[in-house]
């Protein structure tokens, strides 16, 4: 058997374990930039995944999409978001609403959970079930950032990992959509964190701080 | 190339605009580009009612569901294009904050808008909507203040995880498709997805997983209870006339996707369960928003519960389906954003003479603002669903099928919070316009650019409640057919 098929094969099963560490880690991370790292090391075990199925399924469509979020994810997001971080010059420690410990904890028992619900669905279909159990992961961590983080950055960080499960999940089930709804995609979420870096400086220059409990006018 | 031009323009608009207009030649061009997208935008309307469906390239398509909601977009936009006019007066220039920022906004948002009725592809109508909360997310943001910056930010933040849901259901619906032998090129294509109901109808669970993803997802745009967190924020910090657009064009649109979703699903699966749930979230939105509106302290906020009550009647006559049924929610649609822009209209005015909008330290509106009392007392018995005016006709449509299908509780819940919201309106109105008033308004201005759109929303509203041309109710009919 050709080595590099082999490599391939062995990219996509694997590499699920990698992105549940991640997912661990951004759970446990205590600062900004940290936490903004990980998502690029995320991102970069998914350009793997994408360059291995661009092999196995010979398909020049999927290396346009390997290229694209390995300079849109990997380098340009979150260098943006690094910049960002710099600019605000917020204290770069999070102060999360649940400890370390806990978070951590409740990101072990979202993987618990990713892998019970994908189970029966995978057997029956076929699809690798560690990369599908990932990218369920992926979405719900993502979705207990978002809730759990008080920074404005942390919430665009856990928008990211939403949406590089959402993307995961469509790469392992359907070898990912039509190039050109991939290009739209991209390009949305290229505009959605130019918006929301906006925001960010208005936070700041209103509020005078980045932490978005305060943001507590509105109710109702 | 006729589907193109409407999509063109406003993206050219938009960018002169940036780049060559200055704050003071912005509204002149914007009036200039606007009445132009108009035209282009009829245009299509007129195409599809005399020669049917018409189609560009793989993506783009306009049939008679996308024309009814076109001719949405293109009178809402050029009521609020011409209200907006003398409203952004005293606006002075910031980044992203002036004129001229506004009006290129606003031509992305309409840009959007037309997109996502264009869209033939689901997955461009998944980019197109998630298009609109960006194009406008900076609108509702607009003054800058922390009340708009929290909602700006709010509105950015619920809509996307909300849109990304609605992402994940494209996903899930594209996967049930290839699984049953579409090409991956077509899997997405409404019109294929559409003529492929036997094949598709193959795998339901995972057909309705999709639907359940997409309502959750295109229902947070559309402010179902309990994803409408974003909606009162957005519409009431954002200037009133992106207010009107908000409630009058962008929840139709959100509508409009899933009258579409709902179509692929009832077909493949039977109409039970996606009616089901769109029934239930009806209901839910309308009880909730209707009993919090009885409880609301600041206008915008009280018609902003209002949109959602709405879209929660527009969903109960989905639900039901019937032709009767459907009838009613599309003609709700329309109804609805002529009333809601009418009301925000006006209370943009209440708001630049009062400098508030909260409702207790508004007083005697009916002696020192008679003409902006005058249409807010239209707009609002409109609203509340009384004869003559156009919302009864659609409200009583909607009703006449619960009746028929004998859902009683739908239509009990439906009438007994349509009484509760007609007396909490009432109460409120009373209030603002007969109460003796401890602060007088600091002006009393309406410019005439600001009289006749408020003229043209209040004579369409009782138009329609007199009579619904002929040609219009044929639009309808026609629109139905496609589902």
């Amino acid at each position: 058997m050709d080595l590099v098929q082999l490599a391939a094969g062995k990219t996509f099963s694997s590499s699920a374990v990698f992105l549940l560490l991640t997912v661990l880690l951004l759970a446990a991370a205590r600062r900004v930039s940290t936490a903004i790292i990980l998502f690029s090391l995320q991102s970069a075990i998914i350009t793997a995944q994408v360059m291995a199925t661009a092999y196995t399924e010979k398909s020049a469509e999927a290396w346009v999409v390997a290229a694209m979020v390995f300079a849109l994810k990997v380098v340009a997001i979150p260098s943006a978001l690094l910049w960002l971080v710099e600019r605000l010059k917020s204290p770069r420690a999070i102060q999360p609403s649940i400890s370390s410990a806990k978070a951590v904890f409740v990101a072990a028992l979202m993987i618990l959970l990713s892998y019970t619900v994908v189970q029966p669905y995978a057997r029956e279909s076929r699809v690798p079930e560690d990369a599908l159990a990932a990218a369920v992961a992926l979405i719900l961590t993502g979705a207990f950032l978002m809730v759990s983080q008080r920074k404005a950055i942390m919430q665009i960080v856990g928008l990211l990992v939403l949406e590089n499960g959402i993307f995961l999940a469509a790469l392992t089930t359907t070898f990912g959509m039509p190039l050109v709804i991939e290009i739209g995609v991209f390009f949305d979420l290229l505009m959605g964190i130019f918006i929301m870096g906006v925001f960010a400086f208005r936070i700041r220059d209103t509020f005078e701080h980045l932490d978005v409990t305060k943001l507590r006018r509105l109710r109702g | 190339m006729m589907l193109l031009l409407p999509l063109l323009i406003p993206l050219v608009g938009a960018a002169v605009l940036l780049g060559f207009g200055t704050n003071g030649r912005a509204r002149l061009l914007a009036l200039v580009v606007g009445g132009v997208e108009i035209v282009a935008v009829l245009r299509v309307v007129l195409a599809v009612y005399s020669s049917g469906p018409v189609r560009f390239g793989r993506y783009l398509r306009a049939d008679e569901l996308s024309a009814f909601f076109l001719l949405n977009v293109a009178l809402i936009s050029g009521l609020v294009l011409v209200y907006s006019l003398d409203y952004l007066r005293h606006v002075e220039g910031e980044r992203f904050s002036s004129a001229r920022w506004f009006h290129a906004f606003l031509f992305f948002f309409v840009f959007t808008m037309v997109g996502v009725c264009l869209s033939s592809n689901l997955g461009l109508l998944w980019i197109m909507m998630e298009a609109t909360t960006l194009a406008s997310a900076l609108l509702v943001g607009f003054y800058n203040t922390r009340g708009a910056v929290e909602a700006g930010w709010k509105y950015l933040i619920v809509c996307t995880v909300g849109i990304a849901f609605a992402l994940f259901g494209t996903i899930v619906l594209y996967l049930a498709a290839i699984k049953s032998g579409l090409s991956p090129e077509t899997a997405l294509d409404w019109t294929a997805l559409m003529a492929a109901f036997p094949r598709l109808g193959s795998d339901i669970p995972l057909l309705k997983l999709a639907f359940v993803f997409v309502v959750v997802g295109y229902g947070t745009k559309v402010g179902f209870v309990p994803m409408h967190s974003w909606l009162p924020d957005a519409h009431a910090e954002a200037p009133s006339p992106i207010s009107a657009l908000l409630s009058g064009v962008l929840l139709n649109c959100a509508m409009y996707t899933l009258l579409r979703y709902d179509a692929i699903i009832s077909r493949a699966t039977g109409t039970n369960f996606s009616h089901t749930l769109l029934l239930v979230f009806g209901v839910l939105s309308v009880v909730v928003a209707g009993l919090l509106i009885v409880v609301q302290r600041d206008l915008k906020r009280l018609l902003a519960y209002s949109s959602i009550e709405h879209m929660g009647i527009v969903a109960i006559g989905v639900g039901l389906g019937g032709t009767l049924g459907l009838y009613g929610a599309l003609l709700h649609t329309f109804n609805h954003s002529i009333g809601k822009t009418l009301l925000f209209f006006a209370a943009g005015n209440v708001r630049q003479n009062f400098g508030t909008l909260r409702m207790d330290r508004i007083g005697g509106l009916a002696r020192s603002l008679p003409k902006t009392a005058l249409a807010l007392a239209l707009g609002s018995v409109a609203i509340v669903g009384l004869p003559p005016f156009s919302l009864f006709v659609s409200e009583f449509a909607i009703l006449s099928e619960a009746f028929a299908q004998s859902r009683l509780l739908v239509a009990t819940l439906f009438l007994v919070t349509l009484s509760v919201v007609f007396g909490g309106m009432l109460h409120h109105l009373f209030g603002m316009f007969f109460r003796e008033s401890k602060r007088s308004p600091a002006a009393t201005h309406m410019a005439l650019s600001e009289a006749v759109p408020i003229a043209i929303a209040a004579a369409g509203l009782v138009w329609f409640g007199v009579h619904i041309p002929a040609g219009f109710k044929a639009l309808i009919d026609r629109a139905i057919a496609v589902l």
